[in-house]
């Protein structure tokens, strides 16, 4: 309980309007208290705690504990020097209406200057109230608003009633929504729209208890949880399910004011549709549930939220009313059903031809025929045959001109896997088709299939290394073709499946498709990549550090992908080791001491044996070589990664040596460079396997 | 007021409410249009002069693409709406609405009544607004718009616009699942009394083949670049221009571009085009309405 405390208030404020859209009222009320505070904050009030409340038509807050009055305040405004002309202290008097006997000189570390304080009066809160609500009025901002009969005022749909109460008491004031057109601010707020009462509030405590008896329930939370509870009690006992889907779930709460969990029951007839094209049908048009038996076979019934109260016989004529309108649409998606399965893949695929891409990158038709060249050459990375992944390609892009998806551009790709299958194409093939646009974003399962996998990093490719070639490269906030999604998918995919196949094998058939042989879209499509690369990897628990070391290496797009996991995961082992920190404390020091030599590229630098003087020059000389061989030999095997790491750690011993009896300045010009190209040497030796200079210690 | 729900009463019945609310009742324009907003009294009159303007209609139209050779017991290429437009919206006109619905037969206290989030756009006519659908028991009966532009120019005072699917609504309120067996007269059969099929289901078979199959494309090509010549000419004499006229060809040319849509000889790429050139006419009409 809050201790109820003399100088502080409650208050309460409520928008009243139509029907605000669905997917704008949680933000709306997460606004309201964010421009609330900073009002109070501005105005130096302080404040308890807060609670907004939102439905359709109401949209509210309460605040407990705001002080009464604002604290008294003391400004202080600096004139010139004391010592400066008499005209400067006459104007700095006369701008601010002052007698010379109302300022007083004070010190500063500038020097002497003239004040003047003033000490300003804290307002009483209610009489501030009117400019703070005006404030959030203006300031609010809706992703689509609507201005209404004469107003200004930009509101989501038309505001048409403030409530305003300060402990309780009606607040004067009101706002303005356009040229001498305001609204008053009001002691009550409106009911159910079946009833549409007018609700008088004396007690801010009362006003949610009130709303919910005249069947407003105004914390969206609890429309939530009573449509969960009613559900449950509904399913049950019958033993059904449903189909969770939380998105439609926050949409119907804010379609309604008071949830009434019904359910209807869908013609048999139309069981024999796809399950995707039912849900779809029902939640896109109608925004009903789907239900199942608890082996989750989809049932013949529909769950949806009336805006009402349970009433048995209204209850049964908006079953019997839904019912219909179901039927209607059903009817519809079995026309567009029949009608396609009388369609051929062949025919489909002719119409692709004018079915544009996107300017410049030619028609579906041309996009698919792009696929079917890159999915040839990938199929052996993935195990697949390539007269499958040709053929998965081929039919891809098909179901884009289909009646079913026309209508239902959601059901892309799963209609095509039906229709496959219907017309006899392999299971493999039909798969493919279906899942083919899965990953659809970072947090989505990947494809199970191989081929499926393959169709859809083949398809992604092809839309974005046509738009880089292009030039429409996302750039900030601004990624309209979603590439970002589509790399992060393709490079899911490629981790996922370990690929045999380099960031170079992977982009080049897709530009050479293009007709495109510029280096720089080459080099930035590479940049692109080995970002969400590295995204990637180190949002699977590996360190950004490490990530980012192998990254680094010079030729890393030519080493395949499950060479560069291998490669983090033996690298991650060795980091654990102990030997790791020796290591790293003297690749560190070559680092140093080369970073402040100049060389100009990275070759191998030519070794003088003959003017050695010491055993442990031999054995640097010998590590570098042959760490440089294996590197050739066996750097792109993917399980000989833990060999280098055996390697790295014998150079501790003949490195530590080195430092500890060569010295590498010597004052013989000849040996010192020798020295530095000994050491340079190792270090790009080294290179080629991990760039270890971005490992924090 | 009638009482019982056949067709034509539910059309009587709305216009006597929206007389009542001071509507000027208007009969349809005499062009094809895919909207009962491309009527003058809509697209135009909310731009101007009248600072107050009422009005109420039906409105045939015509959606080429929605033809199904009469066998879809839902769609229509041809099909009425019930249009009002009340400009400045009342603060009272979702009330009246819903008044409306009663005194058609439909207490919205005995349904389930939603409005649900549906902002409105006509490309070619180059017109926006924000609304929502009304939906009755799951079933879309209404759009409810208010209107912020027309031919690109902002609209103030914002007019109200409400438009009622007929067919839809007297299958709702006949509780008929089939279109063609709406009870259009409130005559028994074996008085002579029509159903929507009685009268519709031959002019749907055949314009579901005039639209898709037998329309003469070159014909209609040159038809729509005649129009839209038309509508130039017309308003090229900038100190008179003849802006009705001008927006009459306008709305030929929208209609003939549909007709070629349902035909499948406007690829994607020059659809975009097409839309423009419309919403062009419709926009230099709007500008010469208002005198600007």
């Amino acid at each position: 309980m809050n201790r109820t405390d003399v100088n502080r208030g409650n208050l309460l404020l409520e928008f009243f309007s139509e029907e605000i859209p669905a997917r704008m009222q949680s933000n709306s009320e997460e606004q309201l208290e964010n421009l609330f505070i900073k009002s109070l904050l501005q105005r130096d009030i302080t404040f308890g705690t807060l609670k907004t409340f939102s439905s359709p038509r109401h949209l509210s807050i309460i605040i407990k504990n705001i002080e009464l009055e604002q604290k008294d305040k003391k400004i202080e405004k600096r004139g010139p020097r004391f010592d400066a002309n008499q005209k400067a202290i006459d104007g700095f008097l006369k701008s601010n209406n002052l007698n010379l006997n109302e300022t007083v000189i004070k010190e500063t570390k500038n020097g002497k200057f003239y004040f003047h304080s003033q000490m300003i009066k804290g307002q009483r809160t209610y009489e501030i109230l009117p400019d703070i609500i005006n404030e959030i009025v203006n300031s609010f901002i809706w992703p689509k608003s609507q201005r209404w009969e004469n107003t200004d005022l930009k509101w989501a749909r038309p505001l048409r009633n403030i409530l305003l109460l300060f402990n309780d008491n009606l607040v004067k004031g009101k706002v303005c929504i356009g040229k001498n057109i305001f609204l008053n601010f009001t002691n009550f707020t409106f009911s159910h729209r079946f009833s549409d009462k007018k609700i008088i509030i004396n007690k801010i405590e009362n006003y949610e208890q009130l709303l919910e008896d005249n069947f407003v329930i105004l914390d969206r939370n609890k429309r939530s949880e009573k449509i969960i509870n009613d559900t449950a009690y509904l399913l049950d006992k019958e033993k059904l399910k449903l189909v969770h889907d939380k998105s439609l779930l926050d949409e119907v709460v804010g379609l309604v004011e008071f949830p009434n969990v019904l359910v209807g029951s869908i013609g048999k007839q139309f069981m024999k549709l796809p399950r995707e094209v039912l849900s779809t049908a029902m939640r896109v048009h109608q925004k009903y549930f789907s239900i199942t038996d608890k082996e989750n076979n989809l049932e013949s019934k529909f769950l949806f939220v009336a805006n009402s109260v349970k009433n048995k016989n209204r209850d049964f004529r908006v079953i019997a009313g839904n019912e219909r309108v179901l039927k209607a649409r059903l009817f519809d998606a079995s026309y567009f059903f029949e009608k396609d399965i009388s369609n051929t893949f062949e025919n489909w695929n002719e119409k692709l031809k004018h079915v544009l891409f996107y300017e410049s990158l030619g028609s579906l038709h041309d996009k698919t025929i792009r696929m079917v060249n890159i999915s040839k050459k990938f199929a052996k990375a993935f195990g697949v045959k390539p007269e499958l992944a040709k053929q998965a390609a081929l039919l891809s892009k098909a179901d884009l001109v289909s009646e079913m998806v026309m209508e239902f551009p959601e059901l892309q790709g799963i209609m095509g896997g039906h229709y496959a299958k219907i017309k006899n194409k392999s299971d493999d093939v039909s798969k493919a088709i279906f899942e083919h646009y899965k990953p659809k974003g970072i947090s989505d399962d990947l494809p199970e299939t191989k081929l499926g996998s393959l169709l859809s990093m083949v398809d992604k490719i092809d839309t974005l290394v046509g738009f880089f070639s292009i030039g429409k490269i996302p750039t900030g906030s601004k990624d309209p073709f979603a590439l970002r999604r589509n790399g992060f998918s393709i490079v899911q995919i490629l981790i996922n499946f370990k690929l045999n196949m380099s960031l170079n094998e992977v982009i080049e058939p897709s530009l050479k498709e293009f007709d495109n042989s510029s280096q720089s879209i080459k080099l930035s499509l590479i940049n692109f990549m080995i970002d969400k690369l590295k995204f990637v990897l180190s949002s699977r628990n590996n360190r950004i550090d490490l990530v980012n070391s192998v990254l680094n290496t010079r030729i890393v797009n030519d080493i395949p992908i499950k060479v560069i996991s291998s490669r983090i995961n033996s690298i991650n082992k060795f980091i654990k080791n102990k030997d790791f920190n020796i290591f790293l404390a003297n690749f560190k020091r070559i680092n140093n001491i080369l970073k402040s030599e100049k060389f100009s590229n990275n070759a191998e630098l030519q070794i003088d044996t003959k003017i050695f003087e010491t055993m442990e020059e031999e054995h640097i000389n010998n590590i570098s070589k042959s760490f440089s061989r294996k590197i050739r030999e066996k750097g792109m095997c993917d399980k000989s990664q833990e060999v280098f790491i055996d390697s790295l750690i014998k150079m501790n011993e003949p490195i530590s040596l080195f430092f500890e009896n060569v010295i590498v300045n010597h004052y013989d010009n000849n040996i010192k460079t020798n020295r530095l190209s000994l050491l340079k040497n190792l270090h790009n030796s080294i290179l080629e396997f991990s760039s270890f200079n971005f490992i924090e210690n | 007021m009638n009482k019982n729900n056949s067709f034509q009463s539910i059309i009587t019945n709305l216009q006597s409410f929206w007389i009542d609310q001071g509507c000027v009742l208007l009969q349809p324009y005499d062009l094809e249009v895919g909207a009962g907003t491309f009527h003058p009294a809509t697209a135009l009159r909310v731009l101007g002069p009248d600072p107050i303007w009422k009005a109420a209609y039906v409105q045939p139209c015509r959606r080429p693409t929605d033809g199904r050779y009469g066998e879809n017991p839902n769609r229509l290429q041809h099909y009425y709406q019930f249009q009002v437009i009340i400009k400045p919206s009342p603060k009272n006109i979702q009330n009246l609405y819903l008044k409306s619905l009663s005194f058609i037969g439909l207490d919205p206290k005995d349904h389930d009544i939603r409005f649900v989030e549906d902002d409105w756009e006509s490309p070619t006519l180059g017109a926006s607004g924000l609304g929502w659908e009304i939906w009755c028991d799951g079933m879309e009966i209404s759009q409810f718009t208010y209107f912020q532009q027309v031919g690109g120019i902002e609209i103030k005072p914002v007019a109200c616009e409400i438009t009622y699917g007929l067919e839809r609504l007297a299958m709702f309120i006949q509780k008929i699942e089939n279109v063609y067996d709406l009870d259009w007269d409130g005559i028994k059969k074996n008085k002579g009394g029509k159903t929507y099929g009685d009268i519709f289901l031959q002019q749907e078979k055949e314009f579901s083949r005039y639209n898709f199959e037998k329309s003469e494309t070159l014909l209609l090509f040159k038809q729509f670049n005649d129009a839209e010549t038309e509508c130039k000419n017309l308003l090229n004499d900038k100190k008179n221009p003849l802006a009705l006229p001008a927006y009459h060809q306008c709305i030929k040319a929208s209609h003939i571009f549909n007709l070629l849509d349902a035909r499948g000889v406007i690829s994607v790429s020059e659809r975009q085009s097409y839309i423009l050139r419309v919403r062009n006419m419709a926009r230099s009409s709007c500008l010469a309405w208002i005198g600007k």
